[in-house]
């Protein structure tokens, strides 16, 4: 049975807060304004070896677990989800298909520039017109030659305009809906793929999201993650599994972070001629922030547990982004109101974490998906 | 008992509703919200067309209307654009104190352009950190023959940096709290603007009154009603502020229903989906009863039986309702609801603005509670 985090777990902890505080904290403001990704932060986060943390050692990686991963993922959203948003898909969702299908070629390629920052990834699965239905995709690599040629359109692309390589789902048999789909690496420069647009959000504003596009982009086989046409979709569960686990670490995160600022805005003002901490409404509202992210946060890594295990189910996953990503909902709301016009100003974090804590109900599984996950895994 | 709009009303509602989504175009909702300009050319359409100051007595500029009416435009403003609806509501805010208070002179000098679109209004009330405290106030006053002298701080003034005239309370030493409208172009005033998340065709800012001198002429009513004339105005403003965030709600489960209709997801519509349509349907009915608790103290307030537990209870569940419905028809949108390109994104960050504008929930539990126990029932 595992309760506590073991001593080196929070030395782990203890070592990321204090590298996040030095190299992410004093870029936060000026990238959320700008909103663009602080780039440098990959070259910088790959040499203290924060970048793909469960990537094995053999590429150049760390070699950490899962509950390593989520604790980092922790500490780094409760200084900037959007930052967040980016080192998470590159040690996620852009390389973990690589890692797990990709050639040895491809992963010494690949993986190894990523891990020290020297090359930044992105995902591509989602369309205008799939996303929660993600087999419902239209992009197609259909074969030519010694390689397929790629022709779609991805949105809500996170690393999309500072990508040097990005992972995309395809159809290489249209035909076969739902099993016909491969995964590909398309690089920056190959022929045909193109950035449209830079997408502007609620939040996660540091976070570089984007549309792409892919016109006659021929890919050469060696770049298609598998041997077999097919079974794309299939690759994606355990990358999924992983990342909806993070999911619970991020929401936990910015959580954490609003829970602190009102804790602190609440021991320092006073209304109506006494303090706010003494409103018994107000201690009440804390209380239930404080219980909110202690559920959250050993949920995750109780999940992160089971996955380190080989355990995890599906299930197991979408309950961890559902409990943590809706638990975080009211934690950021209530530090939001409770501050009234202060929370509202722009120079003040709260309005940040509100925006930003909203996005964890949407990506890689809307709440409305985990529900559906989850009763599937019921047996229903 | 009567449910029914009267021919009149309906008229007021139909024609509002017209102006509105004939005129509040969405890209420029989208440029204004992005650059925090105001909306001018409307707003002076709006005027010339009687909206402002619809509830103003004929001989000053207005339809002689009540206040039901203008809550009737509001709804049909925001819902059309939550941005520029605020915006055009908020034109005049503290013309209800010289209304009820001031001279004949003051109301043919200040509200007659008001009603026509020439100038705006604001109020200067609080100078606490949050905007809302007024326990606590040191914005003082001296009379020196004709003429007052001021000097203090407010914090969070609404259209600090557009309103001509500013309804500023403050301490006359020998005479106690008295209002003054303070004209903005005054030698002494020093505003610095703050940048805020939500509802930014209203720009906030903060007040500096540097031995700011203002005309006897312009002091509203008798010396000792400035407490009066502030609780005059925040009924008012809650009132209004609660049609803003039912037509903002309204606004939002309107294009929730639009996207729901015509997105196709795993080859259904999302409206054909039970999860969806039970979502709308909770939407509706929170939408139904914020709509009838507001029109009922709408109602009361033009028969001048305001109960102000009733207002507290309209304001409370309006408040809900916004963040609620607003949140959910996001959600609706998916990934799409985040990007800043559809308008239900800066519906969510306004609705917090409104949100706040409203007042927290624990405040306005303790002043439902204070009626409902009595004024002294919570000392020992």
């Amino acid at each position: 049975m595992f309760y506590e985090l073991n001593d080196e777990q929070n030395s782990f902890r203890k070592k990321v807060r204090e590298i996040y505080e030095r190299e992410v904290s004093p870029l936060v403001e000026e990238y959320e304004r700008k909103e663009t990704f602080p780039v440098q932060l990959f070259r910088i986060l790959g040499a203290e070896h924060l970048l793909c943390l469960r990537c094995p050692k053999e590429y150049g990686g760390p070699g950490l677990d899962k509950v390593s991963e989520c604790i980092a993922v922790e500490e780094l959203n409760r200084i900037c989800v959007g930052i967040g948003a980016g080192i998470m898909v590159q040690g996620g969702l852009a390389t973990d298909p690589i890692l797990h299908f990709g050639s040895e070629e491809l992963k010494k390629k690949y993986l190894s520039p990523a891990v020290r920052g020297e090359k930044i990834g992105a995902f591509a699965l989602t369309e205008p017109d799939a996303g929660s239905d993600a087999s419902g995709i239209r992009t197609t690599a259909l074969k030519q030659g010694k390689g397929y040629r790629l022709n779609g359109l991805k949105t809500f692309i996170t690393n999309g305009t500072i990508c040097d390589f990005v992972t995309v789902a395809a159809y290489t048999d249209p035909a076969r809906r739902g099993t016909g789909i491969n995964l590909f690496v398309v690089e920056r420069d190959d022929p045909g793929f193109s950035v449209i647009k830079k997408l502007r959000k609620l939040g996660n504003h540091s976070s570089d999201t984007a549309e792409l596009a892919f016109d006659d982009c021929y890919v050469p086989k060696e770049r298609m993650l598998g041997e077999e046409e097919g079974g794309g979709l299939g690759q994606l569960e355990e990358t999924l599994k992983s990342g909806r686990l993070t999911y619970g670490a991020r929401s936990t995160g910015v959580g954490q972070a609003a829970f602190e600022a009102i804790l602190s805005y609440a021991k320092k003002t006073r209304r109506q001629g006494q303090p706010l901490s003494k409103s018994q409404a107000i201690r009440f509202i804390l209380a239930e922030m404080a219980m909110s992210i202690e559920a959250m946060r050993y949920m995750t890594y109780r999940g992160a547990w089971l996955f380190d295990q080989g355990l995890a189910s599906m299930k197991d996953a979408s309950i961890v982004k559902l409990f943590c990503s809706e638990s975080v909902q009211s934690i950021v709301q209530k530090t939001m109101t409770i501050q009234k016009n202060s929370g509202l100003r722009m120079d003040n974090p709260v309005q940040r974490f509100l925006c930003d804590g909203r996005l964890s109900k949407i990506p890689e599984g809307t709440s409305e998906i985990q529900h559906l996950v989850i009763a599937a895994g019921l047996g229903l | 008992m009567d449910f029914q709009l009267s021919d009149e009303q309906k008229d007021v509602q139909r024609a509002a509703r017209e102006f509105a989504q004939g005129e509040f175009d969405p890209d420029l909702a989208l440029e204004l919200d992005q650059s925090g300009k105001p909306p001018e050319s409307l707003w002076k359409k709006a005027a010339q067309l009687g909206f402002i100051g619809i509830h103003y007595p004929e001989e000053f500029g207005g339809q002689g209307m009540g206040l039901f009416e203008s809550v009737l435009t509001i709804e049909a403003f925001c819902s059309a654009d939550s941005g520029i609806g605020s915006a055009l509501s908020m034109v005049d805010i503290g013309a209800e104190v010289i209304l009820k208070f001031g001279s004949k002179d003051q109301k043919e000098r200040f509200v007659i352009p008001l009603a026509k679109g020439a100038k705006r209004m604001s109020i200067a009330f609080a100078e606490s950190e949050d905007g809302q405290d007024l326990s606590s106030l040191s914005t003082v006053s001296e009379r020196r023959g004709n003429e007052y002298f001021l000097c203090g701080e407010k914090r969070f003034v609404l259209n600090a940096t557009l309103a001509d005239w500013f309804v500023t309370l403050c301490k006359e030493p020998k005479e106690g709290w008295i209002t003054l409208i303070v004209e903005r172009d005054r030698e002494g005033i020093n505003i610095h603007p703050i940048e805020k998340m939500g509802l930014r065709m209203i720009p906030f800012g903060d007040l500096d009154f540097r031995e700011v001198r203002v005309d006897i002429e312009n002091r509203i009513g008798n010396g000792g009603e400035g407490m009066a004339h502030v609780h005059h105005c925040h009924q008012v403003m809650g009132l209004r502020s609660a049609a803003q965030a039912l037509g903002t709600a309204q606004g939002a489960f309107d294009r929730a229903m639009g996207h729901a209709k015509q997105r196709i997801q795993f080859g259904k519509k999302l409206s054909q989906f039970q999860a969806i349509r039970h979502k709308l349907a909770d939407m509706a009915v929170d939408i139904e009863v914020a709509r009838w608790l507001t029109y009922k103290s709408a109602t009361e307030y033009d028969q001048g039986k305001m109960d102000s537990k009733f207002l507290s209870i309209t304001q409370l569940e309006a408040g809900r309702t916004l963040v609620r419905v607003v949140d959910e028809a996001l959600q609706i949108f998916g990934g799409y609801g985040y990007i800043a390109e559809q308008a239900i994104e800066h519906y969510f960050r306004d609705a917090w603005a409104i949100r706040v504008e409203l007042g927290t929930e624990e405040e306005e539990k303790d002043a439902i509670a204070k009626i409902m126990f009595g004024p002294d029932s919570i000392k020992k």
